[in-house]
């Protein structure tokens, strides 16, 4: 009865979220379905082409590069955001706070301008070069724009503030008696981290990685700026086929495979997290 | 307490900030791509003199347009697409069928830019920019590059231009480029003619150093490209930036893009649109619009009126014999799926 | 020892600064420069500051983003933590299903999310603005806050609640006195990035604004066609040192207190 009562509090979530985002995946799933006229007009005639051309090999391809790239997206943010957070957690309460803040900024400036802001320094005519020309240190540009790297460092840059904040709030609630107890035990400051903190902060490193790794997958004008446009990832691919390429049916297609792929990443992933600490992010 | 005051503090200041606006002789709502693509000043001078508010609605496609007018057909009553998707509109029916007599001004627009393929009677839309594609080139560079002058499009296959090209990424463009560089025609269907575009298209891939759609010139302006392939607007850009930057109009022929005013059917303030299409038809303002924007002015009357750095420039004022090399990407529906294919391919390699 | 690591963790805390605001800095040198195009360095200007002031497009579609931004993060921080919070106490089952429902907004691609809420809310009459912009936000929004804050809660030992609820505290108190100054601080960074995302959100806010109410990122993306103004990184460069002038003015304030104290 008593937890009956406990159920009926999520009902209302349960329902908000299911209309605003079950109606539209419902939309989406019957869509893939679906055929189009010339004009990019939906017609309600049954076809399985849209998923016969999902599995065509040359766009499996893109599927593998945007898991590629937003498995090592949310691995650079992990390796560089760890760090910050963890070191943010033990300043005084006043640093923290102006730490955390100034994590959090650059993101109220729109991310087209950042991404602008990221070609500035890069560039072969960029604030980098000109300053390593300028030192002699080296004698021709060096080319950092338009490669797989350039988009790699820019998707990082912006999803950097969900692992950092992810894992600030996991290492934040540390019991500090526990590391105390292993300096105790005589565990040195590295054995202590890698022993006890980064698994107890496991739940942090997977919230963050879910949170970093979906939208790596979907993010599309950071690689078309920073990559040039040379490779071809699922977000571009989904959006130009919605938009120019006028076939919406495709482009639901493409986005239940998108979500197929997350979810089979993510379920794999939280899996071994909740398998190393007894309680993931999603038991 | 206090802190459940302030937020509902904050909560109801910012709900009075949204203004609600209604201005004394009505509102017309319009929609297009944002920045100066209708110039602010324009507008303004519009709202002073008639006294009707403009909403202008912002938006980064055509398809967003398609999307959001097809939704709300009486919320919008004026919008700015480029010819396909004029096609488009018309013929699921979203247009209404412009009243000429309502707009005297109408007799400015130049006939050369009327009864195209998108609106055969040009019954609903009216041309408003006119852009061509072309290549922009860096002769001095392309030379230094050991490469021969670029006067076609077949000459950005040299091997001395490696990583030296910028084009627009948009595959019926790309594929476009290509086939005109055969011979062939836009859009071209035949198998057989495609596989060979494919094949030739592939060979293009190690000269690219970069797709852009919105600021190809910006790769000519900083010495990452020598050559691009992109809409004349932005070559008006880089040569004015950079005058070594010089226009080269292909001789295999050129795409061109005629973005057109359509009204909605179900537009809710006909007259105030009417009355705002008449007001940008005037010579004075389409010249102003022209001088702006750096877009080609389908106006006759605004002619005499442009500026001369203008008249001047043969990307802007476009001469008869280009625009006669000039065609449509006509029949995008046909080849559309299989050349983002081909395309995808491509640019995976 | 713990003085060393103490040292390097500022060095490596300090550097990563540096690399985080390296593009911002160049947005902020480039909102002074003489050409409007990213690709030269044409000269110094304040024109664009000057454009800025009499430009109303952009001052009105700067206030709607902060609205919107404002109340979404409002409003996704009390859905979220509310969810996060009641999903301690329900049965397994429906835990599942409500943590499968806080993952599906993040997963579904933003075209798809916003052409077909463009449909739904038109179905159901929606006026498009603030509202319809709200609503879309704090969807991919609530589950932020979700994560956070059940990032905090996990830890909370289950007998500290079980024992406030056997000494006679009703639910709500427990919540009240327990549990939320816990997750207080999950709370404020995950609004803070919520507040973030909204302000940069491109793709549904293009279907989910009306005739009159553009927001900062859509007017910003569809300059791309005519070009992105310099105007736009002045803007940049103004909020950012607005906020930064809050920031330090809280510090200081923050600051006065204790020695008050």
């Amino acid at each position: 009865m008593r937890t009956l009562k406990r159920n009926l509090l999520a009902v209302p979530i349960l329902v908000w979220i299911g209309l605003l985002v079950g109606v539209p995946m419902i939309f989406v799933v019957v869509l893939s379905f679906l055929s189009r006229d010339n004009l990019g007009n939906i017609i309600y005639q049954f076809t399985l082409d849209n998923y016969r051309r999902v599995v065509d090999p040359i766009y499996l391809r893109v599927f593998w590069n945007s898991l590629l790239l937003a498995l090592l997206t949310a691995l650079i943010t992990l390796v560089v955001g760890y760090p910050v957070a963890y070191i943010t957690a033990n300043l005084s309460p006043t640093r923290r706070a102006l730490s955390l803040g100034l994590i959090m900024l650059p993101f109220w400036i729109s991310s087209l301008l950042r991404t602008y802001g990221w070609m500035i320094l890069l560039g072969n005519a960029g604030l980098i070069n000109n300053v390593l020309m300028a030192l002699k240190l080296i004698d021709k540009p060096l080319p950092m724009m338009y490669k797989f790297g350039t988009s790699l460092v820019g998707t990082a840059y912006m999803l950097m503030p969900f692992m950092i904040v992810a894992v600030f709030n996991s290492v934040d609630k540390l019991d500090r008696s526990l590391l105390e107890a292993s300096y105790d035990l005589g565990a040195s400051r590295w054995k202590t981290f890698f022993q006890i903190t980064i698994p107890l902060t496991l739940p942090g490193i997977a919230g963050g990685f879910t949170l970093v790794f979906i939208p790596a997958l979907g993010l599309y004008f950071v690689s078309d700026l920073l990559g040039g446009g040379n490779t071809v990832f699922l977000g571009n691919l989904i959006h130009t086929m919605a938009t120019r390429g006028r076939n919406r049916p495709l482009a639901a297609a493409f986005s239940l495979g998108m979500i197929a792929l997350a979810l089979l990443v993510l379920s794999l992933y939280w899996k071994v997290s909740k398998d190393k600490t007894g309680e993931g992010l999603f038991q | 307490m206090k802190m459940r005051k302030t937020v509902l503090l904050i909560v109801a200041v910012l709900i009075l900030a949204v203004p609600a606006g209604v201005a004394a002789n009505g509102e017309v709502n319009l929609m297009t791509w944002g920045g100066d693509f209708i110039p602010r000043e324009v507008i303004e001078e519009f709202e002073k003199e008639t006294g009707i508010r403009v909403n202008y609605k912002e938006v980064t496609s055509n398809e967003d347009m398609q999307s959001l007018l097809e939704a709300n057909p009486d919320q919008y009553d004026l919008a700015v697409v480029t010819d396909y998707m004029v096609d488009i509109l018309r013929q699921n029916g979203m247009l209404a069928v412009l009243d000429k007599s309502q707009m005297p001004n109408y007799a400015n627009i130049n006939p050369v830019y009327l009864g195209n393929y998108y609106d055969p009677t040009s019954e609903y839309s009216i041309p408003y920019a006119i852009s061509i594609s072309l290549l922009l080139v860096n002769h001095e560079e392309v030379e230094k590059l050991g490469a021969d002058p670029i006067t076609t499009y077949s000459d950005l296959w040299q091997e001395e231009l490696r990583k030296k090209v910028v084009v627009v990424d948009w595959s019926v463009e790309i594929m476009g480029i290509v086939l005109k560089s055969l011979g062939y025609e836009y859009n071209e269907t035949d198998p057989a003619k495609v596989a060979e575009a494919r094949e030739k298209l592939f060979a293009l891939k190690p000269n690219i150093v970069r797709f852009e759609t919105n600021t190809p010139e910006d790769s000519l302006i900083n010495g990452e490209a020598v050559a691009g392939f992109m809409y004349s607007n932005q070559a008006v850009k880089g040569n004015a930036a950079d005058p070594k930057l010089q226009p080269v109009f292909p001789t295999e022929g050129m795409p061109i893009f005629i973005d057109s005013w359509v009204m909605s059917k179900e537009a809710p303030n006909k007259d105030g649109a009417y009355q705002f299409l008449d007001f940008i038809m005037r010579p004075e303002t389409a010249a102003r619009i022209a001088d702006l924007t750096k877009f080609t002015t389908p106006n006759k009357g605004a002619e005499p009126l442009l500026p001369d750095y203008y008249r001047d420039n043969p990307m802007l004022n476009l001469a008869d014999e280009v625009v006669e090399n000039t065609s449509f990407y006509i029949g995008v529906e046909r080849v559309l799926e299989e050349y983002e294919h081909i395309y995808v391919e491509f640019k995976l390699r | 020892m713990k003085e060393k690591t103490n040292r390097l963790g500022t060095f490596y805390l300090s550097l990563f600064f540096v690399i985080l605001y390296l593009p911002v800095l160049s947005v902020i040198l480039y909102s002074f420069n003489a050409s409007s195009s990213t690709a030269q360095w044409t000269g110094w200007t304040l024109d664009w500051y000057r454009q800025l002031f009499s430009d109303r497009v952009i001052a009105q579609s700067f206030r709607v983003s902060i609205v919107v931004a404002v109340l979404t993060s409002l409003l996704s921080a009390v859905l979220g933590t509310f969810t996060a919070v009641v999903s301690q106490w329900v049965t397994a089952r429906m835990k599942t299903a409500i943590q499968g429902m806080m993952i599906l907004p993040l997963i579904v691609p933003e075209v798809a999310l916003g052409v077909s809420l463009l449909f739904f809310f038109n179905a159901l009459g929606l006026p498009f603005g603030t509202l319809t912009l709200v609503l879309s936000h704090s969807l991919f929004c609530v589950p932020y806050v979700y994560i956070m804050v059940r990032l905090r809660l996990q830890e909370i030992d289950k007998s500290i609640i079980e024992s406030a609820l056997d000494l006679g505290a009703s639910t709500l108190q427990m919540v009240r006195t327990i549990i939320l100054p816990l997750v207080a601080p999950s709370i404020l960074t995950a609004a803070l990035l919520c507040l973030a995302m909204s302000l940069d959100d491109v793709i549904i806010s293009t279907y989910m604004s009306g005739p009159r109410s553009t927001t900062l990122p859509v007017h910003i993306f569809s300059m791309m066609r005519v070009g992105v103004t310099p105007k736009v990184n002045a803007l940049c460069t103004l909020i950012l040192m607005g906020t930064f002038f809050i920031i330090g003015l809280s510090q200081l304030v923050t600051k006065n207190r204790r020695f008050a104290k």
